[in-house]
């Protein structure tokens, strides 16, 4: 009967615990940390092409015509999201951001998701230009 | 004059089931890092226990597969009132990567109420620590008001969701 | 006249002093501070030392959940029965000089007294109708067996060494032990008791079911054993009188071997023994507890007939040709 433990577990009641004291000292995610996403609907042009790389179809995008063009609502659901960065790889207008915020706890649905909607001014010249022809 | 010690007694020393419902792992593995030294949950009162009617908190992992569904349910049935639900990681909330599959009986809100959830794929320990915390002041709450549904202010709540919500 | 002022004296004794609320006092500190004192060996920071009050007192207010196979009446009042023993046990383990309740042969009470506790919980864990308790009831079975034959050998050494000085053969009597240790000093500064002292000591853990022994209770593997089934006060009781077995356990070394320390004041006796047992918990219980790993029930069995016993036996010997 050995205790091989025995003299670290002496030695560690002695010594300063290794804790993080978490609730109480708040702790920020490593760099490059993908939490919480921000989207910008500024900058972004309504290709859909984070749509179609997310895995976990987290991205729904609506479009409404109104009359200027399109109303383009993009909602993001952190509940389905895999947090794997393709749709902020994949965007050509650097729309879509993930912040280093990871206390994403929620009681309610709305409170994991992230929505924003812009509005997609469409091209008008070309129709006429084809009636006039005929 | 015990019911109040009773109702602070219950935010302090929630114990954890926790019910893997074909979950990939990930989330299974952040659970335990909770209670490793570092985090050490059990400084404020976490302990992981192995019978579900041991238990306050049930921490439910994974897309909830079809096999799996009637043993959660039964098992999450077991806890005894006031009992707290909790969902780590995303797969729980909504199937995540394995959603429309055929084997997926989830999301898990469908068949029970579902008090906290955790998104992360998989969630920081942090998080959890976060998720669980406040799933504490939910039972404390439920034991005080003696319903099994309750509302309380989420403090992680987005504050771009707040504003929306006043301007609307 | 004197017959109410004894029997509230006597009320006052089981429900107060070393009964019932000093038991439940102490052994909830001591669980608090073993919690604790493990953390800190394992380099956590460990719960407050109110965790075991706070559990308590959460679990007094759950529900109850009483399975459809179970035996209703056996299974809600064997941990009530539990801890009425350990009470029991508490009023006849003398705190130095003053024993509540004395006889000429308590030890041997308390050897049967000891039995009840585990008993109890194996007639709940068998009531409550679970495979997982079945399992751990069972192992329960043979961790008694494994404790048993060491604290009883360990008993008749030190028996065995006072009847020798006192001249009645064997000695059976805590007072008497008590008694003897004020005179002479304690026990475990004779030769012959070391190893018995050591032999206790081990059996400390195996009997309250601490970490390296707590194969009827193995939360990963069965499910917590014979508490599965368990949930709301009556979970409460049971968690209390492990709580309170170990202060028992810790206060009857204290008698055994550690006695005339006291000062004759019963409130300063008291404290003392509670630091005396403080002292053993977090040398013995906790540093076992962090240091090693759950046994096998045949390792735990093998361990116990015979390193344990065999330490027991040695000092068994050694008193008997009076060394």
């Amino acid at each position: 009967m050995d205790f091989p433990f025995a003299k670290q577990a002496i030695a560690q009641l002695f010594s300063k615990p290794s804790c993080d004291m978490y609730p109480f000292v708040p702790s920020d995610a490593a760099p490059g940390y993908r939490g919480r996403i921000k989207y910008d609907p500024e900058k972004c042009l309504g290709c859909g092409m984070c749509a179609r790389v997310c895995s976990g179809n987290a991205i729904t995008i609506l479009k409404e015509p109104v009359e200027e063009g399109e109303k383009i609502t993009l909602t993001f659901n952190m509940g389905s999201c895999t947090f794997c960065k393709m749709c902020a790889d994949f965007c050509s207008s650097k729309s879509i951001t993930f912040s280093d915020d990871y206390h994403m706890i929620a009681t309610k649905e709305e409170d994991l998701i992230e929505t924003g909607s812009h509005i997609k001014i469409k091209k008008a010249p070309v129709k006429p230009v084809t009636d006039e022809k005929k | 004059m015990f019911n109040k010690t009773i109702i602070e007694s219950a935010a302090r020393s929630p114990w954890i089931f926790h019910i893997n419902g074909g979950s990939c792992n990930g989330c299974d593995i952040e659970i335990v890092s909770v209670l490793t030294p570092r985090y050490d949950a059990e400084r404020v009162g976490f302990k992981l226990v192995g019978s579900p009617k041991h238990a306050d908190i049930a921490v439910v992992t994974g897309p909830i597969t079809k096999q799996s569904l009637p043993r959660v349910l039964r098992t999450l049935e077991q806890i005894p009132e006031p009992r707290c639900i909790v969902t780590c990681g995303s797969c729980p909330q909504s199937g995540n990567v394995f959603r429309g599959s055929y084997s997926i009986a989830g999301p898990l809100s469908k068949y029970v109420h579902v008090d906290v959830d955790i998104a992360g794929c998989a969630p920081k320990p942090e998080a959890i620590i976060d998720g669980l915390l406040l799933a504490a002041k939910i039972l404390a709450e439920k034991k005080r008001t003696g319903s099994s549904e309750v509302q309380i202010q989420n403090p992680f709540a987005p504050a771009r969701e707040k504003e929306k919500g006043e301007n609307e | 006249m004197s017959v109410i002022i004894s029997t509230l004296m006597y009320l006052g004794f089981i429900l107060i002093f070393p009964g019932f609320l000093f038991c439940f006092f102490c052994g909830m500190l001591l669980c608090g501070i073993e919690r604790k004192i493990v953390a800190r060996m394992q380099k956590r920071v460990g719960p407050p030392i109110l965790q075991p009050w706070y559990d308590f007192f959460k679990l007094c207010g759950k529900e109850t959940i009483i399975p459809t196979a179970a035996n209703k009446k056996v299974f809600l009042f064997a941990p009530v029965i539990g801890l009425a023993a350990l009470v029991v046990i508490q009023l006849f383990i003398p705190v130095f000089g003053f024993t509540a309740f004395s006889g000429n042969a308590d030890i041997i009470v308390i050897l049967y007294l000891l039995l009840v506790p585990a008993l109890a919980e194996i007639f709940g864990a068998s009531a409550s109708g679970s495979p997982y308790a079945g399992i751990g009831l069972s192992r329960e079975m043979v961790t008694i067996i494994s404790c048993e034959l060491p604290l009883v050998l360990v008993l008749l050494a030190v028996g065995k060494a006072v009847g020798n000085a006192v001249g009645t053969g064997v000695c059976f009597s805590l007072q008497t032990i008590a008694e003897y240790q004020i005179e002479k000093g304690s026990l475990i500064k004779q030769f012959s008791m070391i190893p018995a002292a050591a032999a206790f000591l081990l059996v400390i853990p195996g009997e309250i079911g601490s970490h390296p022994f707590d194969t009827a209770e193995a939360e990963t593997e069965i499910c917590e054993g014979m508490l599965a089934e368990y949930s709301g006060p009556p979970l409460a009781i049971n968690k209390l009188s492990h709580a309170v077995k170990m202060f028992t356990m810790t206060s009857l070394f204290c008698a055994l071997f550690l006695g005339g320390l006291g000062v004759g004041i019963m409130t300063v006796d008291a404290l003392i023994v509670l630091g005396l047992s403080i002292i053993i918990t977090v040398c013995v219980v906790a540093l076992i507890n962090a240091a090693t790993a759950r046994l096998k029930i045949e390792q735990l069995f093998k361990y116990y007939w015979t390193f344990v016993s065999g330490l027991a036996a040695l000092s068994l010997i050694l008193a008997w040709f009076g060394l």
